[in-house]
């Protein structure tokens, strides 16, 4: 019996290796990354490879790093020397997954698909398939799971979901690729760190982001996550349970914090004690038990769609009432999104550079930027301030140009009005500046001085400054898939 | 701050040549402070102690003229004579931070007899040479020719703001003695040596004009400091900008922001107005007066060093197009009178131990013992509150108490991990300082304390009667001599 089992085992084994092969394919892409110092130029191009899998349905999964700003995209697989021409289908910039279709059906000749399996137990032994830096053919890696634990998805700059981390390195080119268990796809590999961080660590995405990603775009296109959108603490403290009226059972959170807008907006209440989430009891340190295993009760939400409900049993003024909560995406938190695919939006005006504050622009602008703008993109959420300003304006640049010989020192200034107007988006930009008057006026927070600029001079100016700095558009406006803080999805959204 | 240190202490042979033996021999001395600041992060300690070793000029009344950063946060100060070793204690008697000027008296008055007091000479222009003396091991003088490269209102080292100040060239060896130097000319003070670059050899003094000002302040035994005028403005150069305001055809700047508690908004000044002179000296577009000796100088020595405290000063300025005069009195309120004071030297911090959570009431030092990149790395409430008090905390009475750390006890158990929030409200009773902090928590002696607190969690809860029970649990626990310092 052991023996036959020993056999059986290597069977699976070569059986993985030979599925792997069959259905691992290398995704090379060239992209382009938008400049935000210089939003009107299309961007640098550059060229990378990562890794993809046939998923069924002929379709191939990758990471949407592999394949973000796109502009050609071949796929190979390891039995075929041709290249095809692959078109992404979907992308999840939010957790990192893409979809692509290959249109030539002959690439899918030869080829299987691999199946998803579940989450791997700790200690357990995976397979990394990917086309890393060091030679082009397909390498393989083998790894233990370390840890399966919440864990930031860089990718998005803003999101953090379920991730599991194996022992195995993950390099660029690993990206994308399938990692396997059993013959079965048991994560995605996505990200790791720089060797002089940390050795030997690499991270994949597991099969419920996966499943997810696949049941999302079930509909024809993907939504984002959502999210409960409060802010809740432990309840440890037996003088804080004793206020809040709770048993010292060791169950519970406590609400400290509900996001205007977002999901629990009216439906629940600083103070909440939240027992149970979808049935399952909530432990006094947030976790909840699900599969017999230990996660954060977020894990929950996680798996819903917008328009789901989350049900939960909240402790409130002494009594226990059930509410349900409706989700939807924070889109509170969408500034802190790194934005790949939607060009950069502008409005140019003698020479001023206005742009919505984004966190690509935060990145350009960051050695540079003073202490205000700095605070108004780390607490804008927190405070709430997409209440009054869904979308602050920068004052991103000063190009040079005899109408604003005096206004260079103030680029990285928020807006605060235009010619009396308040600025709360971009789209209040041009409607002001638009307004009648000799001269406009542009206000800004804090003290700095208003800029003040002659109509006619900019006017006079914008053909000049067109072809001075080689720009086609004096504005660039339109949302192209950009959700803004408040309000809803801009029509036709799909990535 | 490495910045303002001027010289390493470095032990070399003196060089090949020995200054004159003359009658300003007798006129400096070394002073030695020892040196030990609170530890802002745990404030019922000091930090490691450590020296600092200046020139100090021996003034005509028998004190010594040193830089405020050479004795800042001493627990000690001595002078020594330079060529015989010999040592007397010596006080603080008058000392600004921002002027960056400290007067030390020694404590037996007969130690500096037979020295001869320094006179204070006239202003240096740009141009002019003097000399930075320097002390060798064996107590001769070394004089070190300067050249005084430019004269301006500049930076001082725990002032923003600024205040005039000379760019002086000059070549110094590395010297024992040298955290603060004194620039003569003609054997009389006309400046003091605050920094120096050694790569660049160049460094900045504090001219005479503030020393003699500092000193005229100090003599009365009242100290009483330098003016401040509570407005940030802006230049007015661009055209564009003057015809917005209204402003005349030349000169002026423009306010942007009005402290009412300084002394122009005492004055009447408000925002978008057009300050055209001060009195009587009018401003240009950047904000300079013509002075009689330094030619276009910043506004800032006009209306901080020149005038005194209490004096008069008047304002002509243009609000929306129509001329006017305000008047007023210079103060320092502006400065003084905040909720966050910048500067926190030689004081303990207050703070407030209860139930293992450490309340603490904001100052700029606080924030800078997060390191030179404190407005990243302080949290950033506290950073905001601070950098934009104006708007935020206009309210001077109302200090800013935070939650600084928990000392973990098992009563706050599940609040470890909390630091930085700013706390508003205790049983429902808003926190304007930390003593009326003591005094709403010493009321409470059993029930619920409840601590409200301006960001996330908002709310933490301690029970009264076990925190009064654990008190002297947890100071034994981490060593605090005591709980509180109000």
């Amino acid at each position: 019996m052991t023996f036959l089992a020993m056999v059986l085992c290597g069977c699976a084994k070569d059986g993985q290796l030979h599925e792997a092969k069959k259905n691992t394919v290398m995704v090379e892409v060239t992209s382009q990354v938008w400049d935000y110092r210089l939003p009107w130029n299309p961007g640098t191009v550059s060229s990378g490879r990562g890794a993809g899998f046939i998923v069924s349905g002929k379709k191939i999964i990758t990471n949407a790093h592999v394949i973000s700003g796109a502009r050609n995209i071949t796929v190979q697989r390891e039995a075929d020397p041709r290249r095809y021409a692959a078109k992404v289908q979907y992308v999840a910039h939010d957790c990192d997954l893409a979809m692509l279709e290959v249109e030539d059906p002959a690439f899918f000749k030869g080829t299987t698909h691999l199946d998803l399996g579940g989450i791997p137990e700790l200690e357990s032994v995976v397979s990394v398939y990917g086309f890393p830096i060091g030679g082009d053919r397909l390498s393989v890696t083998r790894g233990v799971v370390s840890r399966i634990d919440y864990n930031a998805y860089t990718h998005s700059g803003r999101e953090s979901h379920l991730a599991i981390q194996i022992d195995a390195a993950i390099n660029p080119g690993n990206s994308g690729g399938p990692v396997m268990q059993a013959d079965k796809v048991v994560g995605v590999a996505f990200q790791g760190f720089r060797g002089d961080v940390a050795q030997n660590v690499g991270y994949m995405i597991p099969t419920p982001v996966i499943r997810r990603f696949l049941k999302d775009v079930e509909d024809g296109r993907y939504d984002h996550y959502v999210d409960i959108a409060i802010r809740w603490m432990p309840l440890e403290n037996p003088a804080m349970r004793k206020h809040l009226g709770r048993p010292n059972d060791g169950h519970g959170v406590v609400v400290t914090d509900v996001f205007s807008e977002g999901s629990s907006d009216g439906f629940l209440q600083k103070g909440d004690v939240l027992l149970s989430i979808d049935g399952h009891p909530i432990e006094s340190d947030g976790s909840v038990r699900l599969e017999g295993k230990p996660v954060q009760l977020e894990e929950i939400v996680e798996r819903k769609f917008a328009r789901e409900e989350v049900r939960l049993e909240v402790w409130r003024g002494g009594k226990t009432e059930r509410i349900n909560v409706p989700l939807k995406p924070a889109d509170m938190f969408s500034m802190y999104e790194v934005l790949y695919e939607p060009p950069p939006r502008y409005v140019l005006y003698g020479g001023l550079v206005f742009q919505p504050l984004t966190a690509n622009l935060m990145a350009v602008l960051a050695g540079s930027a003073d202490l205000r703008l700095k605070q108004k993109y780390t607490m804008f959420a927190t405070d709430q301030m997409y209440k009054e300003t869904p979308e602050p304006v920068i004052l991103s640049a000063v190009l040079p140009d005899p109408t604003n010989v005096y206004l260079r020192g103030l680029a990285g200034q928020v807006v605060s009005e235009i010619n009396g107007r308040k600025i709360r988006t971009l789209a209040d930009v041009e409607p002001a500046l638009a307004a009648n008057g000799e001269r406009t006026v542009v206000r800004f927070e804090g003290d700095a001085r208003p800029a003040v600029l002659k109509k006619d001079e900019v006017d006079r100016s914008a053909p000049r400054i067109m072809a001075q700095y080689g720009i086609t558009e004096m504005s660039r406006t339109e949302l192209g898939g950009r959700r803004l803080a408040k309000g809803s999805y801009p029509q036709g959204e799909k990535k | 701050m490495k910045a303002w240190v001027i010289l390493g202490w470095v032990m070399m042979f003196s060089a090949g040549w020995a200054a004159e033996q003359d009658e300003a021999q007798g006129s400096v001395v070394r002073v030695r402070a020892a040196i030990q600041a609170y530890d802002q992060f745990r404030p019922w300690q000091k930090k490691a102690p450590y020296g600092l070793n200046g020139t100090g000029v021996v003034l005509p009344g028998g004190k010594v003229l040193v830089t405020a950063a050479l004795v800042a946060n001493h627990t000690e100060v001595g002078l020594e004579k330079p060529g015989s070793a010999e040592k007397c204690a010596a006080e603080v008697e008058a000392i600004d931070y921002e002027a960056n000027l400290a007067v030390l008296r020694p404590e037996k008055v007969e130690f500096l007899k037979g020295f001869k007091g320094l006179a204070l000479g006239p202003a240096l222009k740009a141009g002019d040479t003097a000399e930075v003396w320097q002390l060798e091991r064996n107590g001769e003088l070394l004089r070190n020719q300067a050249e005084i490269l430019t004269v301006g209102v500049g930076r001082y080292p725990n002032d923003e703001a600024g205040f005039l100040q000379y760019g002086v060239r000059v070549s110094l060896p590395k010297r024992d003695d040298s955290y603060t130097l004194p620039l003569i000319r003609q054997n009389q003070l006309v400046g003091m040596v605050m920094m120096y670059d050694r790569d660049s050899q160049e460094g900045t003094a504090i001219p005479g004009p503030m020393i003699e000002r500092f000193l005229a302040d100090a003599a009365d035994g009242k100290y009483e400091g330098f003016p401040t005028l509570g407005v940030s403005w802006t230049p007015l150069r661009d055209p564009n900008l003057r015809e917005e305001v209204k402003a005349p055809k030349s000169g002026g700047i423009l306010v942007t922001r009005v402290n009412p508690r300084g002394t122009a908004g005492r004055a009447g000044l408000k925002e978008g107005d057009v300050i055209l002179s001060v009195d009587g000296m009018k401003l240009d577009e950047d904000g300079n007066y013509r002075d009689s000796l330094y030619g276009p100088t910043a506004i800032g020595n006009l209306v901080r060093v020149r005038p005194k405290v209490g004096s008069q000063a008047k304002f002509w300025v243009s609000r929306d197009g129509k001329e006017m005069e305000l008047a007023g009195t210079y103060d320092r309120r502006a400065r003084d009178e905040v909720a966050i004071p910048t500067l926190a030297f030689d004081s303990q911090p207050r703070y407030l131990v209860v139930g293992g959570l450490v309340f603490q009431q904001l100052t700029g030092a606080y924030l800078q013992e997060w390191g030179d990149k404190w407005p990243e790395r302080a949290p950033q409430r506290l950073v905001e509150l601070f950098s934009f008090q104006q708007e935020k905390r206009p309210d001077p009475e109302k200090k800013v108490v935070f939650l600084s750390q928990v000392l973990p006890a098992a009563l706050n158990l599940g609040y470890q991990h909390y630091s930085g929030l700013v706390l508003e409200k205790v049983n429902g009773k808003e926190i304007r300082d930390l003593r009326q902090l003591a005094e709403v928590l010493d009321e409470r002696k059993d029930g619920d304390c409840i601590f409200e607190f301006l960001d996330d969690p908002g709310k933490l809860v301690l029970d009264a009667a076990e925190v009064r029970a654990r008190q002297e649990e947890i100071r034994k626990a981490y060593g605090i001599p005591d709980l509180r310092k109000l």
